[in-house]
C-alpha cells in the first residue's frame, strides 16, 4: 500500500508537471510539417529553438529518474538495487565518443557538442521503444509506467528533430534524422518477469537516465556559449 | 533453452549468495545495518561526495580495526569503468588527517562509474556497492548571502510575509549551466523542534507567508541538483523577527475617535428624538380624529350594539350620560366629543337660534378646554376605521372635513406632508371662543336625514355656513403642527362653499368613494330641498371625476335654503324600508325653527347616524 501511496504522489506530481509542460513544450517545432520536410522550418529563431530543446532535455531527464526510480521500486529487489552502477559499464552509448568532464566539454566546439547530443538522441529512439514494448508485457505494471515510458519515447523523438534543426541553424549542415541504430540489444524472446530481463530493463533505465542527465548539460553549456561566449569558454 | 536455463540458475545462486554474505562493511550509498558492531567492522569508506561535479572526495574509516588507523596503512584505489581494460588506480590526492582521498576535476569524469575500494597489506576490503557516477552523489554547498526584506503586513497587523533571497553556492557552476540547482527554504519558531520545509524551487528567492508578529523565526537553506536525491548541507541560520510596527499605533486612535464620534452622535439623535417624542410622533404620525360621543363608550357603535346605542343616546342612559362623560375619555384630551345633550329633550335637534350641534359642542369653552386640540389618532379607532382612511388624500379630507363643517378646522391627518404652519400658536381656548363666534351656526356634524333611492343623501338642515378663512379652528389646527399648506392654501381661498352631490342613478357608492373623489361636481342637482354650492379653486386630485353623478357627497345641505324641515340631529337608524332608505326612530318633537325640512319623498324621513355597515345596505 505504501508503495501504491506514493506511487499516487508520484502520478499526480507527475501529471500536473507534464500537463503543465507540455502546453508550453508540446511542440518543439513551430513548423513541424510532414516527416522529410523540416528543411522549410525557418519560422522559429535559434534561440528560442535552443531554449526549447533545453527544456525538453531538462523534461526528459525528469522524467527519466522517476522512471527509473519507480521500476526500482516495482521489480528490482533490494539486494540488486545499486547494482547498475556496476552495471552501467554496460550501457549501450559507452562506445560513443562523448566528453564525460567539464573540462573535455569546455574544450570541444560547438559542432562537436551538438553532433554528440545528436549521437545520443539517436541511440536512444530505438531502445526506447523496445523497452515500451516490454513494459506492457509486464504483470504488474501499472499505467504510470507505461505512460511515463510512452512519453520518454515521444518526447525523445522530439528532441531529435529538434536536434536537427538546430544543427542545420547554427552549423549549416543538414543531416540526416533517426539513424538506424544496430546496437541491437533489442531480445523478444526473453519472457518478461524474468529477473534476466528485468535487470536488463533496469540497466537500460539507468543508463539512459544517465545519457538523458548528459543531454541536458551539454544542451546548457552549448547555452551558456552560445549567450556569453567569454565567461562560458 | 539450456543456456538460458543455467543463467536462470546462475542467477539464481547470485541472489542466494548475496544474501547470506554477512556484509563485512557498509557501502557508504546504502544505509549502514545497525545491527553489526563496531567490532567486527572492516575499514570501509564513510562517504563520497562531490560539491561541484567537477572533483569528489571520498572519506574512509579503519573500522574495528584500530590498527590500521594510521596514515599509510590503508590505501585507497580506484577504479574508472570507462574502457573494459580500465584498472584500478591509487587515489591521485591522500588527505591523510582526514582519511581523503581527494579527486580533481583531471581524475573525475562525470557519467563514468567509479568504483572505490580499500587496501591494506594484504587485504582487499571492497564493497560491491561502492560504485557510483559522479553526477550522484554530488551534494551542492548551501547557497550564501542569506537576507530577507519584510513584504507585507496583514491588515490586522498580527501577521507579515518576509522575501528571503540568496545566492547560489559559488561552487556550483549554475552560470555556465554546468549544474541546475533547486533550493530549499527551511524555517522554525526560536523554541519550537522541527522544521518547517517549503516547497523546492530553482530560484534564487522565496516568500515566506504568514509568520507572527514579535516572534524570533530561524530560517537556513540548503540545494541540491534538480531532479537528484542527494541535499547539500544547510547553511547557516538567519534570524527573522519583526516587532510592532509604529505606524500602526497611529491608525488605532483615529479608530477609536472615529467609532466614539459615530456613537455620540447617534446617542444625542436618540436623545433628541426620545425627548422630542410627543412632537416627532405628532409630526409624523398626525392625529386621525374619530368622532367620539361623550358618554358612550365607542364599541357601542360598532356592529350590533344599536339597542344599547339607541338606548343611550334617547335618554335611556340620560341621567348617566354625564357620569359617562366623566367616565370615559377623561384623560384623553386630545377626544373631541360630541355632546348629546339630552336635556333638551330634542334628541339633539336644533336649538331655536337654529343653534347646531356644533354650537352645543363648542358651547361653552370651558367645556371643550379638553377637546378640540387637533386630534391626535386615538388608539382604538373603532368607529374611525370605516369613516376615515388614513390613506385619504389631503385634498378629499379637507373636502370632506369642510364640508361638513365650513370652517371647520382640517383635521391634522389630512396632513401629514404638510410643512409645519406658519400661523403661530393659538391658546385653544381662545379659537375656541372664536370659533362659534364665526361659524357658531355651521354644523359640524350633519345628520342623515335621507337616503334617496338614486343614492342622494338628505342632510338635515344646518345652519348658514359662514366660512372664516381666518377659523380660528384653522388655526388651532396648524398649532398641533399638523396643517400646512392646505390651511393656508383654505385660507388664500375664497370662500369655499358646500355641495350637495346627488348622483344620478349610479347608486350610492359608500362612504370611501366619496371620500376619494375629491372633485366636487360643478353641476348643480336639481331637486328639491338640495342644494349645491361651487367649492372655490378647490384643488383637488386631477383623477377625480367631476361626474356628479360619481360622487356622491354627504355634505349639509346649504342653509339658504329655508326649505329644510327640522329632524333630530343623531339618531338611530333602525332599519332600512323597501325603498332602502333609513328609518329611525321619529325624533321626539320637531323643533319649530326655521329649520325646517323639506321632505322630497313621502316616506318617514330616516334620520340617524350612519353606521358604516349600514351603509353597505344603502346601496342599490
Amino acid at each position: 500500500m505504501y508503495v501504491y501511496t506514493t506511487l499516487g504522489i508520484q502520478w499526480s506530481a507527475w501529471a500536473l508537471l507534464l500537463w503543465s509542460q507540455q502546453l508550453t513544450a508540446s511542440t518543439l517545432l513551430d513548423c513541424r510539417d510532414d516527416q522529410g520536410s523540416l528543411s522549410r522550418c525557418t519560422s522559429i529563431s535559434q534561440e528560442k529553438l535552443l531554449d526549447r530543446v533545453i527544456h525538453h532535455a531538462e523534461l526528459i531527464y525528469r522524467v527519466s529518474e522517476e522512471l527509473c526510480s519507480l521500476f526500482e521500486e516495482l521489480f528490482i529487489p533490494f539486494p540488486f538495487r545499486l547494482q547498475s552502477n556496476q552495471a552501467a559499464y554496460a550501457c549501450i552509448t559507452r562506445a560513443l565518443p562523448i566528453p564525460s568532464s567539464k573540462s573535455e566539454i569546455q574544450q570541444i566546439s560547438d559542432k562537436w557538442l551538438l553532433h554528440s547530443v545528436l549521437m545520443l538522441v539517436q541511440s536512444w529512439i530505438e531502445p526506447l521503444a523496445y523497452l515500451q514494448m516490454t513494459m506492457e508485457r509486464y504483470d504488474h505494471a501499472s499505467d504510470m509506467l507505461l505512460n511515463k515510458t510512452k512519453w520518454v519515447s515521444e518526447k525523445l523523438s522530439s528532441l531529435e528533430q529538434g536536434v536537427v534543426v538546430l544543427i542545420k541553424k547554427m552549423l549549416d549542415e543538414s543531416t540526416l534524422s533517426t539513424v538506424q541504430s544496430d546496437q541491437g540489444t533489442v531480445q523478444n524472446d526473453v519472457q518478461p518477469e524474468v529477473l534476466e530481463s528485468v535487470l536488463r530493463d533496469y540497466s537500460l533505465l539507468t543508463c539512459f537516465k544517465k545519457d538523458a542527465h548528459k543531454m541536458e548539460t551539454f544542451l546548457k553549456l552549448l547555452k551558456c556559449r552560445q549567450t556569453d561566449k567569454y565567461n562560458c569558454a | 533453452m539450456a543456456v538460458s536455463l543455467s543463467s536462470v540458475v546462475l542467477l539464481l545462486l547470485l541472489i542466494i549468495a548475496l544474501n547470506w554474505l554477512p556484509a563485512p562493511g557498509s557501502a557508504f550509498l546504502i544505509d549502514r545495518d545497525p545491527t553489526t558492531s563496531s567490532a567486527t567492522l572492516e575499514p570501509h569508506f564513510t562517504d563520497c561526495i562531490s560539491r561541484d561535479q567537477e572533483t569528489f572526495r571520498c572519506w574512509w574509516s579503519p573500522g574495528g580495526f584500530h590498527n590500521l588507523s594510521s596514515p599509510g596503512t590503508l590505501r585507497v584505489f580506484y577504479l574508472k569503468k570507462d574502457s573494459p581494460s580500465s584498472e584500478w588506480k591509487e587515489c591521485p590526492e591522500y588527505i591523510h588527517k582526514n582519511r581523503e582521498c581527494f579527486f580533481d576535476a583531471n581524475h573525475t569524469s562525470v557519467w563514468i562509474p567509479y568504483c572505490v575500494q580499500l587496501r591494506g597489506q594484504n587485504i582487499t576490503y571492497f564493497n560491491e556497492d561502492d560504485c557510483f557516477t559522479v553526477e550522484n552523489i554530488v551534494r551542492p554547498d548551501p547557497p550564501v548571502s542569506l537576507n530577507w526584506t519584510l513584504l507585507n503586513m496583514s491588515p490586522s497587523g498580527l501577521s507579515y510575509d518576509v522575501l528571503v533571497s540568496w545566492e547560489p553556492p559559488p561552487s556550483a557552476d549554475v552560470g555556465v549551466g554546468w549544474m541546475r540547482i533547486e533550493y530549499e527554504i527551511q524555517y522554525r519558531e526560536r523554541n519550537a523542534t522541527s522544521w518547517e520545509a517549503l516547497e523546492k524551487q530553482p530560484h534564487t528567492q522565496q516568500t515566506i507567508y504568514g509568520l507572527q508578529i514579535g516572534r524570533e523565526y530561524e530560517v537556513h537553506i540548503r540545494s541540491r541538483m534538480q531532479a537528484f536525491v542527494k541535499f547539500g548541507e544547510f547553511s547557516d541560520s538567519i534570524f527573522i523577527q519583526v516587532t510592532e510596527i509604529p505606524s500602526k499605533d497611529s491608525t488605532v486612535p483615529f479608530t477609536l475617535v472615529l467609532i466614539f464620534g459615530i456613537v455620540g452622535v447617534l446617542i444625542v439623535i436618540m436623545v433628541i428624538v426620545a425627548s422630542q417624542q410627543q412632537r416627532l410622533m405628532m409630526i409624523l404620525l398626525p392625529p386621525v380624529p374619530a368622532p367620539k360621543i361623550k358618554g358612550i363608550d365607542s364599541e357601542l357603535l360598532k356592529k350590533g350594539k344599536l339597542e344599547e346605542l339607541n338606548f343611550i343616546l334617547n335618554g335611556g342612559g340620560l341621567e348617566g350620560l354625564p357620569a359617562y362623560a366623566t367616565d370615559f375619555y377623561q384623560e384623553e384630551p386630545w377626544v373631541e366629543f360630541i355632546e348629546v345633550d339630552e336635556e333638551d329633550a330634542e334628541g339633539g335637534d336644533k336649538e331655536d337660534n337654529c343653534s347646531s350641534d356644533t354650537q352645543r359642542l363648542l358651547g361653552l369653552p370651558h367645556r371643550n378646554t379638553e377637546g378640540f386640540s387637533a386630534i391626535s389618532p386615538p388608539d382604538d379607532d373603532s368607529g374611525r376605521a370605516s369613516c376615515y382612511d388614513t390613506d385619504l388624500p389631503e385634498h378629499d379630507t379637507q373636502m370632506l372635513m369642510v364640508s361638513l363643517l365650513p370652517g371647520q378646522p382640517e383635521d391634522d391627518e389630512a396632513s401629514p406632508d404638510a410643512p409645519a404652519s406658519e400661523t403661530s400658536e393659538r391658546p385653544l381656548i381662545q379659537t375656541q371662543i372664536g370659533g362659534p363666534q364665526t361659524w357658531v351656526n355651521t354644523d359640524l356634524y350633519a345628520q342623515v336625514s335621507n337616503v334617496m333611492p338614486s343614492g342622494g343623501v338628505v342632510l338635515s338642515p344646518g345652519q348658514q355656513p359662514k366660512i372664516q378663512e381666518n377659523s380660528s379652528g384653522s388655526e388651532r389646527e396648524t398649532q398641533k403642527g399638523g396643517k400646512l399648506s392646505e390651511e393656508e392654501q383654505k385660507k388664500n381661498e375664497p370662500q369655499f362653499q358646500l355641495l350637495v352631490v346627488v348622483p344620478e342613478g349610479s347608486g350610492y357608492t359608500g362612504e370611501n368613494e366619496a371620500r376619494q373623489t375629491s372633485t366636487p361636481p360643478s353641476s348643480p342637482v336639481p331637486g328639491s330641498g338640495y342644494q349645491t354650492i361651487q367649492p372655490h379653486a378647490m384643488e383637488t386630485k386631477p383623477a377625480a371625476t367631476t361626474d356628479a353623478s360619481q360622487s356622491p357627497y354627504i355634505l349639509p345641505e346649504s342653509p339658504q335654503s329655508q326649505l329644510f324641515t327640522p329632524v333630530a340631529d343623531y339618531t338611530v337608524v333602525q332599519e332600512l324600508d323597501t325603498h332602502r332608505s333609513l328609518l329611525l326612530n321619529p325624533p321626539p318633537s320637531q323643533s319649530p325653527s326655521l329649520c325646517q325640512q323639506q321632505h322630497p319623498l313621502k316616506a318617514p324621513m330616516p334620520v340617524g347616524y350612519i353606521t358604516p355597515d349600514l351603509l353597505g345596505n344603502l346601496a342599490p
